[in-house]
């Protein structure tokens, strides 16, 4: 069997400057899902196959993806399912799906509300529970261990010692605010794809490696888990023009750059990538959805997206998209 | 348009973990003020020890002692401790690699300020006056003027008596829940003792209660329209368990009720009526007490009981 061509059609994300505005996850989801549907022309529930990315850390309560449910025209009934984790892992799984011919056609989401709760306890949940989450790290603080070890590697400049730090070496203005949002893509395979898209994002592979819980087992100067994921996604096989990156702290963009060897000939995050918003379960999803608007709009002919979960980089996506001229 | 309801929502946990048998013989250990590592299938000392290899995946069994004495790997300076972190006053992340170790341990620095801290520096551990077999029985660490320990990590079976088995993390995390729009809408109007759904423009259905979308078209509901107060029971169950929380005698009914002009039959408890007496098609209305926001229960009308016809699409 030859594989079957897998493209994204359709993205759409909420405002990302702020708040929910007291808005539910189905109320702030709604208008970003109809959007994308109607970019690729389908009607609420017409997708073959619902897959969606979040986590109930975030929203303080279990199974809350099933209220978004509702969102989606879910009854009758549609194929659906879920990931606890960023929405660019729901992605994959759609991906998978199409790829092995269950279906055409599939709509991914994912949504995430930061500013119910205070981040840097909710992220210390996900942590080892052994020797790790009875310390209550928070992101920024190994977000900051990682820069300090890159300083001391030569791969960071040493702060200016008068400004205002968060955790140093790190300043505030290192890491995102963290803000609400929702994000949605549709997939389709070969000519459903053509006739939904002028110009398909076509994903040439993805590809997702992790690197061991304790961050003291790491190198965090490093990344060979993106390194292994962009090769076995096909990113060195040709240059690319684009890359959005999924780093939440600037120091992660410095490792994910030479992980992924960028040179100057790549244009990074011309979205403003996660440092821009940072809507957590979100922020990945966006990437991939952001690259792939770059080839719908002609301005890349063949872009990586990258998204990353768990601390100091623990977890990355790479994603090979390509536009096709006719 | 009301304003947004919100409220404070609490989720506390004790979360409670088995250990392994290499977890249990470092946690115990560490209760001892005994340092225990983890031989690697390449001979490397892993601290804090894994129960399987990182690269291999093999399973890990070969103990070690390991130095309380270590050095700095990497370090960060945090100037507002949290309410759950080891230490009350400013103090360093660190990663530290005990002498024997060829790993790092991720825990804290009791330090005056960060010029006071480097990679490099020398540590020792400062041991929690009371310990349990848990990570924090090490305090923190504190600077020590002292050399390396020189010679390999020794060779320890890691039996101790009284060996710890688990450990319990008690989490809380606290959020500021919000119902959304529809349901803000939804429970002003409760409170003003009215009952309202919202209708779907698609499909013309009335949900209550209201989420501001219909799940069968996925389309935003925004029409407000008032339904009931009275309805039909539907179907129902008697409940004869008591819940911990709730104030309330068993057995009981709880019923799911169908508001006149609603499309969705909602849930409550039905009062003022033997629970034998409860019968599908009975007529009901919601009773307000006090100066509650919401029904208390549901009670009988007297009216007939309704056709099983007018109801029958709402089961």
């Amino acid at each position: 069997m030859t594989p079957r061509d897998v493209a994204v059609v359709a993205f759409a994300r909420s405002d990302h400057h702020g708040g929910a505005d007291g808005a539910s996850e189905p109320e702030l989801l709604l208008p970003v899902l109809h959007d994308a549907l109607s970019q690729a022309g389908l009607a609420p529930g017409e997708a073959d196959f619902t897959c969606s990315g979040s986590s109930d850390y975030l929203a303080g309560r279990p199974f809350s993806f099933t209220l978004t449910l509702d969102s989606v025209g879910a009854w009758p009934p549609v194929a659906e399912s879920h990931v606890e984790t960023d929405g660019a892992w729901a992605l994959y799984e759609a991906w998978v799906k199409i790829l092995t011919g269950r279906a055409d056609t599939a709509l991914v989401y994912a949504h995430g509300k930061p500013t119910t709760g205070d981040l840097a306890d909710v992220l210390t949940r996900q942590l080892d529970p052994y020797y790790l989450a009875p310390l209550w790290p928070d992101p920024y603080a190994l977000a900051a261990l990682q820069a300090r070890a890159l300083i001391d590697a030569g791969h960071l400049d040493e702060p200016p010692p008068a400004e205002a730090h968060a955790v140093l070496p790190l300043r505030a203005a290192d890491f995102p605010a963290p803000v609400d949002g929702a994000a949605a893509v549709v997939l389709a395979a070969g000519d459903t794809a053509r006739r939904m898209c002028d110009r398909p994002a076509w994903i040439r592979g993805i590809d997702h490696r992790i690197e061991p819980q304790a961050p003291g087992l790491r190198d965090l100067t490093d990344s060979p888990s993106t390194r292994l994921a962009a090769e076995r996604a096909g990113a060195f096989r040709a240059p690319v023009d684009t890359a959005e990156l999924h780093a939440p702290c600037t120091a992660q963009e410095v490792v994910l750059r030479r992980a992924l060897r960028l040179d100057r000939t790549v244009t990074v995050n011309p979205s403003g990538g996660a440092l821009a918003a940072d809507p957590v379960m979100t922020t990945g999803l966006v990437r991939l959805g952001e690259a792939a608007a770059r080839i719908h709009r002609g301005a890349s002919g063949r872009a990586l997206a990258h998204a990353t979960s768990g601390p100091c980089l623990q977890h990355n996506l790479v994603a090979v998209l390509e536009g096709e001229d006719r | 348009m009301p304003e947004i309801l919100t409220a404070p929502l609490t989720v506390s946990f004790p979360f409670t973990r088995s250990l392994g048998p290499v977890q249990s013989a470092f946690l115990t250990g560490l209760r001892e003020r005994t340092v225990l590592g983890v031989r690697t299938t390449d001979g490397r000392i892993l601290v804090p020890p894994a129960e399987y290899d990182p690269v291999t995946a093999e399973e890990l069994r070969d103990l070690a002692e390991v130095a309380p004495t270590g050095t700095v790997t990497t370090w960060a300076w945090n100037p507002a401790p949290r309410d759950n972190q080891p230490l009350r006053t400013p103090f360093a992340w660190v990663l530290v690699r005990l002498d024997g170790a060829d790993t790092a341990l991720l825990h804290v620095l009791d330090a005056p300020g960060p010029h006071a801290v480097r990679t490099g520096m020398r540590v020792r551990i400062r041991w929690a006056p009371e310990r349990t077999g848990a990570i924090t029985d090490i305090g923190c660490f504190e600077p020590y003027e002292g050399e390396e320990h020189g010679g390999p990590a020794a060779p320890h079976d890691g039996a101790f008596d009284d060996p710890v088995t688990g450990i319990v993390t008690p989490a809380r995390l606290d959020y500021t829940y919000t119902p959304g729009r529809a349901l803000s809408r939804h429970l002003a109007a409760l409170a003003e003792h009215r009952i309202t759904g919202e209708r779907c423009p698609s499909c013309r259905k009335v949900h209550v209660p209201p989420r501001g979308v219909c799940p069968t078209c996925g389309v935003p509901t925004t029409e407000q329209t008032e339904v009931g107060p009275h309805g039909t029971v539907t179907t129902f169950c008697v409940v004869n368990i008591k819940a911990r929380s709730a104030d309330i005698d068993v057995p009981y009914v709880y019923a799911h009720i169908a508001l006149d002009g609603a499309d969705l039959a909602l849930h409550a408890r039905i009062g003022g009526i033997p629970y034998d007496e409860v019968r599908m098609g009975m007529r009901v209305a919601p009773v307000w007490t006090g100066d509650a926001r919401h029904p208390d229960h549901f009670r009988p009308t007297g009216e007939p009981d309704a056709d099983y016809d007018t109801y029958k699409e709402l089961l």
